[in-house]
């Protein structure tokens, strides 16, 4: 099936490695990323939806436009964006009012929001347009025996009334999607916590962050897995930043789903920029090693 | 300071009920009036278990009672908020309490109240069409990963389509 990809400022420039990893993993799964020309920032969900929420909604609409215009349903790897364009597009697919408002602001640059497109992270693609068994199939290095703490971010699930993905407070998609690469899903006390990274002030997050870190500690996890480059960016070099600070080591190696997902594809850790992370998964290096 | 030992404060202020219209003219800002302050906003706030301060249900009432000096500032806690949509899962009422918070940020911005971070981070959109900057090392890195260069976002495009309507 065809799908517009929609990768987001985060991993265009700063995590290209996750932007590869998911182009390779998906294609061997049998989903073909049409990309399409004239995006912007989704606009993020944090600051610019704080400084005007009609503009929000109209650079968001802009973005949802230039896929309409490409026929394809929007498959999204950061949970920001996910965020955005999925609460955007329901928004103006629930109120006519404001769709008309965003769409005379369109008319000026001959763009229209229909409402004709869904918006989708690719981990829900994956479960519902191909299936578990199909993600298992293109599996040739069962990831078996590796420990991964769960981190699901805000967005993928909430608010639920946009995103309708699973359970908020019992989800288990990429539990599911990590056993069907052959990982062991480990569920600790903070596996639904936020990563903390909108507040203003640093305690907030820095406790939250060093709590996240001790509760994956206490399961003795290899590392922890999760879906957002924003995520990542707070847990992986957030926890070097913060360790100098409380004069603590956590090492607690951090992973995107889909850098696991082509290792047991067989891709090599190099392939998929586990070698680029501040914290080293060794316990993945030993087994693409193995 | 325990939150219990902060709310006598409130006595202190006089009531502006102006400021409910102000709220209601910003975005999402209306739902704030179907708040009952039940607090079933606070208990899996993480804002509110990882601070002495921070709490929807406050943030709600002192809305409703147009506390506006304390809501409407740069230092407002509304900035502690670590938009999870938590609160909007469990408010009985629909208030979407994150909605009104950020609604509340809406009306910063608009009286020049808002944190720099804010303002520099959403320029930056602006100005390139993206929150973060592509540099020579982003597209060295993008094309050691078989990933095209990046193409210059349509700015002009945001520039009309934001312009005054
Ligand atoms: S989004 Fe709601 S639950 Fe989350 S930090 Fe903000 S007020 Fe608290
Ligand atoms: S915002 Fe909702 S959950 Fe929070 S106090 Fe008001 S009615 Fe209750």
């Amino acid at each position: 099936m065809k799908y517009t990809p929609f990768f987001g400022c985060m991993m265009t420039t700063k995590y290209p490695w996750f932007d590869s990893s998911v182009r390779k993993t998906v294609a061997s799964i049998g989903l073909d990323l049409v990309d399409a020309e004239g995006f912007t920032c989704c606009p993020d969900p944090i600051y610019f939806q704080a400084r005007d929420k009609m503009d929000w909604y109209t650079v968001a609409a802009r973005n949802i436009a230039v896929a309409e215009d490409a026929g394809h349903d929007i498959i999204t790897t950061c949970s920001g964006c996910t965020a955005t364009l999925s609460e955007v597009n329901l928004a103006l697919k629930e109120d006519e009012e404001l769709k008309e408002k965003v769409n005379k602001r369109l008319k000026k640059i001959g763009r229209e929001y229909k409402g004709s497109i869904n918006v989708r992270h690719a981990v829900t693609v994956l479960r519902d347009d191909y299936g578990l068994d199909r993600v298992a199939e293109t599996v040739t290095r069962p990831l078996e025996g590796l420990k991964v703490a769960v981190h699901y971010g805000c967005h993928l699930l909430k608010p639920s009334r946009v995103m309708r993905v699973d359970d908020p407070d019992r989800p288990t998609i990429l539990e599911n999607l990590l056993k069907a690469i052959g990982a062991e899903p480990i569920h600790h006390d903070k596996t639904l916590l936020c990563c903390g990274r909108a507040c203003m002030t640093d305690s907030i997050p820095n406790s939250m962050v060093a709590d996240i870190m001790d509760s994956i500690k206490n399961q003795n996890a290899d590392c922890m897995g999760l879906i957002c480059p924003t995520c990542f960016d707070e847990f992986d070099l957030g926890q070097i930043v913060l360790g100098r600070k409380l004069k603590r080591t956590f090492n607690v190696p951090v992973v995107y789903y889909f850098q696991l997902l082509g290792l047991a594809q067989g891709l090599t850790p190099e392939e998929v920029g586990l070698n680029m992370h501040k914290v080293k998964a060794e316990r993945l290096f030993e087994m693409a090693a193995a | 300071m325990s939150q219990a030992e902060k709310l006598p404060t409130l006595k202190r202020h006089k009531l502006n009920f102006a400021f409910r219209e102000k709220l209601n003219s910003v975005p999402e800002g209306f739902r704030h009036n179907y708040c009952y302050q039940c607090s079933a906003c606070v208990a899996d706030c993480p804002a509110n278990n990882y601070s002495d301060s921070f709490n929807p249900r406050l943030i709600l009432l002192k809305a409703i009672l147009g506390f506006e000096d304390e809501l409407i500032a740069p230092g407002s806690e509304i900035w502690n908020c670590t938009n999870c949509y938590t609160c909007s899962e469990r408010c009985p009422q629909d208030v979407r309490p994150v909605d009104v918070i950020i609604a509340l940020k809406n009306l910063c911005i608009r009286e020049g109240k808002a944190p720099a971070l804010v303002t520099t981070v959403s320029d930056s959109v602006l100005e390139s069409g993206m929150t973060t900057k592509v540099t020579p090392l982003a597209e060295k890195r993008r094309s050691e990963y078989g990933l095209a260069a990046i193409k210059s976002s349509p700015v002009d495009d945001i520039k009309k389509i934001l312009e005054d309507d």
